[in-house]
């Protein structure tokens, strides 16, 4: 392939970083959806996204290629294992506007925003996403009904993942693995 | 926490307050109105299905499409999805639905209910693609 020594190792290290990452994305994907939120009066459908820890420190330490394969790996996984193709595209269409949402603002707006800013802009990314694309399919913009809540839980869960990232980053860092994709 | 980060949160709860405000004035006059009936107009794959009138009597709806069944069960004014075979039973969530605007949604069944006033015969109003 004419790489070099060190950019061979690089790419395998990113390989094994994006497989470790999406397996704990998808077990998280798993576990939240044995939680019943809906039975707690929340919105019916309303995820924490525990799966965007993983995405958010993707990002953080690899680059956006790196970070959108897993996005797509953990969605198609976390599909196939619970078999629920029939919302696979509305899963997709949020996962992949917060990864957007959350890729620009960490290459552009790292200077304003922390980690659990970037974190809360992806989960209100994630829900107006999955919004937009079930009032697409369903022809009708009557689900923004829900829209005020999902705004509100999205800051919440937001905060949580965002600081969930921030000791998963200082606790990766240390790991010789992840050494050289350090910033 | 930075200061961009709250700021970011202070914007969003305003525009989720600047959404929900208006709703619960009108919300407390529509139930100012007593006696006026509510409907649910049911929408399956963005075609209107069925108009119900929501009684206090018990009555059940079946709907069934190629995709699966739904069946809504109306009784005190509202209306509720009772059972359903899709795969994931999230439309089961939402409970029992008594105010105008407010929808019961089944994603993979492509079923959509939603309440409205009654009064007059516009309520094919909602149904423009």
């Amino acid at each position: 392939m004419g790489l070099s020594n060190s950019e061979s190792s690089q790419a395998l290290k990113r390989t094994v970083i994006i497989a470790i990452l999406s397996a704990v994305a998808v077990v998280l994907g798993i576990v939240e959806a044995q939680i019943p939120l809906s039975a707690m009066g929340l919105m019916p459908g309303a995820k924490l996204g525990f799966a965007n820890i993983m995405i958010l420190t993707c990002i953080y330490f690899l680059r956006g290629r790196d970070a959108f394969m897993l996005v797509i790996l953990k969605t198609l996984l976390t599909a196939f294992i619970l078999g629920t193709f029939s919302s696979l595209l509305f899963s997709l269409f949020g996962s992949l506007l917060s990864f957007i949402v959350m890729f620009l603002l960490m290459k552009g707006g790292r200077m304003q925003l922390s980690l659990i800013g970037v974190s809360i802009a992806g989960s209100i990314a994630h829900n107006i996403g999955q919004l937009a694309a079930a009032s697409m399919v369903m022809g009708t913009t009557s689900i923004m009904y829900y829209l005020p809540i999902l705004l509100v839980t999205g800051i919440v869960t937001g905060i949580a993942v965002g600081y969930a990232v921030r000791y998963l980053v200082s606790s990766l860092s240390q790991i010789s693995l992840f050494e050289e994709f350090l910033r | 926490m930075k200061r961009a980060d709250m700021l970011l949160i202070a914007v969003i709860l305003i525009a989720a307050l600047a959404f929900l405000v208006p709703r619960y004035l009108s919300g407390n006059e529509e139930k100012g109105e007593q006696g006026k009936e509510l409907v649910a107009n049911v929408t399956v794959d963005g075609k209107h299905y069925r108009t119900i009138k929501l009684t206090k009597e018990e009555q059940t709806i079946d709907i069934r499409t190629e995709r699966g069944y739904n069946i809504l069960k109306v009784h005190d004014y509202g209306v509720e999805m009772y059972d359903a075979d899709c795969p994931d039973k999230v439309c089961l969530g939402f409970g029992f639905i008594t105010l105008p605007k407010q929808t019961i949604v089944c994603l993979p069944h492509r079923v959509l209910v939603e309440i409205a006033s009654g009064a007059g015969e516009d309520e094919i109003d909602g149904f423009v693609q």
